[in-house]
This record gives C-alpha cells, sequence and structure tokens, in this order.
C-alpha cells in the first residue's frame, strides 16, 4: 500500500512512466473484472480504457485509507454498470422461459476453467449477468443491486436465481456427464 | 446435488483473481485519452472565460444603453432577441434527441421480446437486431427502395411503434424464410452497417458545426469625426485641418454555432486622432487682453504653468510652449495687444488610443471556402493613450494631453467578412468595418465630438 504513494503523486503530476507502471499493475486484473461485465471482449476493452482514463484523472481524489486496488476496481465495476444501463437496463428484459431445475455436482464446476467460468457468465442475459456479479462479486445486497439497477428486490433475487438456474444448466451442458438434449434459450 | 452457495463459492474462488492481460494498444490509447482530456479542460476554461467576457459586456453596454437615447436601446434588444432565439433552438434540438432516444428504445423494447422467444438466438443474432433498431425509420424507407427491397420491407414495420402483434408472428415467419437465404441477408446486414455509417458520419458533422474561431486583424484605420459645440467655444477653436489615418488591429475570439450565426470578441487596438492648425480668427479682431496661440485664445494658467485652447474634440492641455513657436510679447501690427501672442505654422495633432473589447454577430451569408458574412455589434472601448503633438519645422513633440476625455466609451460596427479557407483549419479574411461612437469622447458641456472610423481588418482565422 504504502509502496504506491510515491508512484500516486507521479501519475497525479502527470508522468506518463508512472501511469504507465501504475497500469501494468493493475490492468489484469482489472481486465479480468471487465471481461465478467461484458458482452464481449471489445465491450470490456472500452470498459477498461475508460475506466483507467477515469482513475488518472480522479487519483487526486483518492484517500489512502482504502486499498487501491479496490477503488480502482469500484470504478471498474461503475463504468461497466453505466455502460450496461445505456445498452440494455433502459427497458425491461424478463425471462420468459421456463427452466427445468437442473441438478449439477460441485466436481463438474471444480474441474472447469476460469475461462470456461468466464464464458458462460458473459453468455448469460445482460440483466442476470450483472445482478449475479455484483451480488457474488461484489458482495453487494439485493437492497443494494435493487438501488444500484433501479428495479425492485424482488426482481434482483428472481434475477439472481434465474442466473444461478441458467449457470448451471450450461455446465450440465457443456461439461456435465449426461449433455441435455434439449436446447434451451438465453 | 449443489446448493446455491456453494454455487456461489465456486464461481468466486475460480474468478475472484482471474487475470487477463488486455491488448498491448490500450495503455496507448488510455495515455492519449488523457491528454486529450487535458486539452478540452483548457478549451472548457477558455469557453467559460469568454462567455463571461461577453455576459460581462453585455451587461455593461446594456446598462449604458439603457441610460441613453431609445434607438440605442432597440439595438440592444435585437441582440437581446436573438440570443433567446439561439437558447430556445437549443431546447428544441434537446427534446428531439430526447424523443429520438424514446423510440429506439421501445423498437428494442420490442425486438427483445422477440428475441427471448426464438430458440437459437445466439450473440450474432443479437447484434443484428440491435443494428436494425438503431437505425431510424427515415432510414428505413430509403433502403427499401434498395434492390432488395423485399426483404427490408419485411423488417420495416419491425421498427414501428405500434406494430401489432399478428404483425410479429407474420414477421417471425417472413424471417425464418429470410434465414434461408445467407446471401441476401448479408448484403441488408452491409447496407444497415453503411447506413449506420452514413449516420454517424452526419451526427459528426452535425458537431462539428458548434466551433471556436480565434483570429488576428490588422487594418489602416481612417478617422472622422462628427462634433458639435457651443457657440462660445466654437469662436475660438482651432480649425480642424484633416482627419488621421491611423492603425488598428487585434485578436479577435469568434463562437459558431450552427450555419449562420456567430458570436464574436476579442481585444482589439485602435488609434484614433485628428490634426489641427490655425484658427480662421482674423488677428485684427483679436480681444484685447487675451493671449493668442495660433490665431486662437489660450487660457494661461500661470500658477500650473500650462496653457489652454480649445479644439474640436475638447479642450487641449499644453505643457510648456512648443518648440520652434514663436513667443511674441508684442507684434508689430498688433502692438496694442498687451498680452502674447504666438504665431506659429506648427500643427497640432491629437491622438487617442483605445482598448476594444467587442461583441458581435456574425451572419453567413456564403459558407463555403469562399465565405462572405455580415456582421454588427456594439464595443466597450477603454482610453489607454491621450497624447499632443506639436508637428512643425523642427520635428514632432510632445507637448501635451486632451483634456476631459471620457476613460468608457461605447461604439457600434457594421461591416462585411470576405473569407477564403487557404486550409480546412486556416482561412484568411478581409472585412470593410465602420465604426462609429455611441457618445461622446468629450465630458465637456460644451464639446460633443464622436468620431467614425473606417477601416479594411486583414488577417488569418483559425478555426478548432
Amino acid at each position: 500500500m504504502e509502496d504506491f504513494r510515491a508512484l500516486i503523486s507521479d501519475c497525479i503530476a502527470g508522468s506518463r512512466k508512472a501511469q504507465a507502471k501504475l497500469y501494468h499493475q493493475f490492468a489484469p486484473k482489472m481486465f479480468g473484472v471487465c471481461l465478467r461485465y461484458a458482452k464481449d471482449s471489445t465491450e470490456a476493452e472500452d470498459n477498461l480504457q475508460e475506466g483507467f482514463i477515469r482513475v488518472f484523472t480522479n487519483l487526486k481524489s483518492f484517500r489512502h485509507d482504502g486499498s487501491l486496488e479496490g477503488w480502482i476496481r469500484r470504478i471498474m465495476v461503475n463504468v461497466s454498470l453505466e455502460k450496461i444501463r445505456k445498452q440494455y437496463l433502459l427497458y425491461p428484459v424478463e425471462d420468459v422461459s421456463v427452466f427445468d431445475a437442473v441438478n449439477v455436482s460441485d466436481d463438474v464446476i471444480s474441474k472447469m476453467s476460469a475461462d470456461e467460468l468466464l464464458k458462460i457468465i458473459r453468455e448469460l442475459p445482460p440483466r442476470y449477468q450483472l445482478v449475479f456479479n455484483l451480488y457474488v462479486f461484489e458482495g453487494m445486497s439485493h437492497q443494494e443491486i435493487a438501488k444500484e439497477m433501479a428495479i425492485n428486490e424482488g426482481t434482483s433475487k428472481s434475477n439472481l436465481a434465474r442466473a444461478r438456474e441458467i449457470l448451471k444448466k450450461k455446465v450440465q451442458e457443456n461439461f456435465g456427464v449426461v449433455k441435455a438434449k434439449n436446447n434451451f434459450t438465453a | 446435488m449443489m446448493k446455491e452457495k456453494n454455487l456461489d463459492d465456486l464461481f468466486r474462488e475460480k474468478l475472484r483473481n482471474y487475470e487477463q492481460e488486455p491488448p498491448a494498444y490500450l495503455l496507448e490509447n488510455i495515455l492519449n485519452g488523457l491528454a486529450q482530456n487535458r486539452r478540452k479542460k483548457r478549451m472548457i476554461w477558455w469557453k467559460v472565460a469568454g462567455v463571461a467576457a461577453a455576459l460581462l459586456l453585455a451587461f455593461v453596454a446594456g446598462w449604458q444603453f439603457n441610460t441613453n437615447e431609445k434607438d440605442q436601446t432597440a439595438g440592444n434588444a435585437f441582440v437581446k432577441h436573438n440570443i433567446e432565439q439561439k437558447a430556445n433552438e437549443q431546447t428544441v434540438v434537446a427534446s428531439a434527441a430526447k424523443s429520438n432516444e424514446t423510440t429506439i428504445l421501445a423498437q428494442d423494447n420490442n425486438l427483445s421480446q422477440e428475441k427471448e422467444q426464438k430458440s437459437d438466438s445466439g450473440p450474432k443474432a443479437w447484434s443484428k437486431n440491435n443494428a436494425t433498431s438503431i437505425m431510424a425509420e427515415p432510414k428505413l424507407e430509403e433502403l427499401a427502395t434498395e434492390p432488395v427491397n423485399e426483404e427490408i420491407s419485411s423488417l420495416k414495420p419491425r421498427a414501428g411503434l405500434l406494430a401489432s402483434k399478428e404483425d410479429n408472428i407474420s414477421l417471425r415467419e417472413k424471417k425464418k424464410n429470410a434465414r434461408m437465404h445467407n446471401s441476401v441477408e448479408k448484403s441488408i446486414d452491409q447496407q444497415i452497417m453503411e447506413l449506420n455509417q452514413q449516420m454517424i458520419t452526419a451526427e459528426k458533422i452535425n458537431k462539428q458545426k458548434a466551433r471556436w474561431l480565434v483570429g488576428a486583424q490588422v487594418s489602416p484605420e481612417y478617422n472622422g469625426a462628427q462634433s458639435s459645440h457651443s457657440q462660445a467655444y466654437a469662436s475660438n477653436m482651432l480649425k480642424t485641418q484633416a482627419t488621421k489615418l491611423d492603425l488598428a488591429g487585434g485578436v479577435s475570439v469568434e463562437y459558431k454555432k450552427g450555419k449562420r450565426w456567430s458570436v464574436q470578441s476579442g481585444v482589439y487596438y485602435s488609434g484614433i486622432g485628428q490634426t489641427s492648425g490655425n484658427s480662421s480668427r482674423n488677428l485684427s479682431y483679436a480681444n484685447d487682453g487675451a493671449n493668442y496661440l495660433n490665431n486662437t485664445i489660450v487660457k494661461v494658467d500661470a500658477s500650473k504653468n500650462s496653457y489652454t485652447i480649445n479644439s474640436n474634440a475638447g479642450e487641449v492641455e499644453l505643457n510648456s510652449i512648443p518648440a520652434g513657436m514663436v513667443l511674441g510679447a508684442s507684434l508689430d501690427d498688433k502692438n496694442y495687444l498687451a498680452s502674447a501672442v504666438v504665431v506659429s505654422q506648427n500643427t497640432f495633432i491629437q491622438d487617442f488610443d483605445y482598448l476594444e473589447i467587442p461583441l458581435y454577430l456574425r451572419y453567413n451569408l456564403i459558407e463555403s471556402r469562399f465565405g462572405i458574412s455580415m456582421l454588427g455589434g456594439v464595443s466597450s472601448n477603454i482610453l489607454v493613450g491621450n497624447k499632443l503633438y506639436v508637428d512643425g519645422d523642427l520635428g514632432r513633440s510632445l507637448v501635451g494631453k486632451t483634456k476631459d476625455l471620457e476613460t468608457f466609451n461605447y461604439s457600434g460596427t457594421f461591416g462585411l467578412a470576405f473569407k477564403y479557407g487557404l486550409t480546412n483549419k486556416l482561412s484568411l479574411s478581409v472585412e470593410p468595418r465602420f465604426k462609429y461612437f455611441l457618445n461622446s469622447l468629450s465630458s465637456n458641456a460644451n464639446v460633443t465630438y464622436k468620431p467614425y472610423t473606417f477601416g479594411v481588418f486583414t488577417g488569418l482565422t483559425y478555426e478548432f
């Protein structure tokens, strides 16, 4: 933490070298965050770019009482959220298809790679993807998610449940011992 | 069987510290973006400063005109009206943009429902739907005239807000058929992409229309003046011989919104002046006991060692008798005069230097590589130089100043502007302008002195 102080002040002073260093320090992890929220890697790249511009522009408002990584991560999440709000959330996407409950064993997921998991998260409908991300990875409550997305808590809960169902089904379909015969919509 | 909690945990564990190296070009983009932001910030500062200056000027001018004649107030009202009209235009544009957005959203909604019911709509199908929905309706109509109009017209109702359910069903069937003809669909996609590109280009052009221009101009200025004086004052006044040719120039800042109108301000230096010589008074009728210089009565203030003479532009004050002038206690043919009489062939030169802060409205008559526009407006003029010279056989010497000059003055300007684009950004301009002072330069109650100038301002303008 302490190491970043000098780097941060150099970045604020406008040193390109310092900015590049800070970028290299956090970019891979933050790209991982952006990828989780985006529908494809182009969008993730855009969000990462805009997020870092925002990081450098607002770096002087960073108070050293929290972790820099957490602060940058929050900016990335915010940028992704804004993008999603603009693109999808302005109209409601209510899933109309009905899913059967699927049983998936823990082992199957344990065997899956991070890339494979990331892929199926990104295949979720935008709003489910967002609720799942906020709940599971940002540790937000349904109340907070509802506030952030301007929906009601019930919708957030049902979106999360639906996201989990779809994820399970995807796992079952793609990696389960018995491949599901029927196609499902998402 | 897996519990919900476990599923969350498994995802979290695997992905919490997930890292992926982003493409190398991103860093360059970010650093360039930052540099661009800094430039934008600087620009915003200039914009704010420019607007503040213009507002201040408008306020001062408005206040001044309110205290003056009514016809001047009318001019001010005209400026205000135009500004209001502009504001209205902006509101209309904003609300139009908003309603446009709503329409697009509604279309999206329509499509997304349809999308959800389709079993095989992957990301590709989504992006295609999205592309269709982004298109504005008029563009769709244009498309319908293209060779693939059959397919397009089947898509057309989808964009409509009021498309009925039946329409949707029939559309879905049609679309299924369309899917069989991949090549046709491809060409539609290409056309959609082209149209989108066109719309983006059109948008860019629109955006470019609100822009800033800075420039620098110089001009020779021909001076004249309209003046009137009280009779007593005029009977003892230096005779104005000629108006002066002076120099003017400065920098201008112009804000251009839309195709026709723009607002301009800046700072100009402007020199005004006149030359005076002997009055036409015949000394045979000279008043007894009076002092004369260039046949004009001189008021001598012995305590200040200064001499005051009436001029066209107000009283001039000499701190000393100029070099080369003859001071005579008495002249041969006027020996009955007790006082000093100074006669010379010297010329008085009065120079007034002003800093001018204009607020001009411009209206473009022709806008292309070669452009013509009209301009008109008001300026605040601040007196920065006031000098009195005497010019004679021994050269020119500074002897004093003109008294009672107002520090602030207001002038009106109108003119024509001819512009020629040297490059996309840089253009050469030639602008004949006529400027007239709205109030008297002198605060002397016996004098009304309103100069006017004619100049041809030539310079360069840079647009960004």
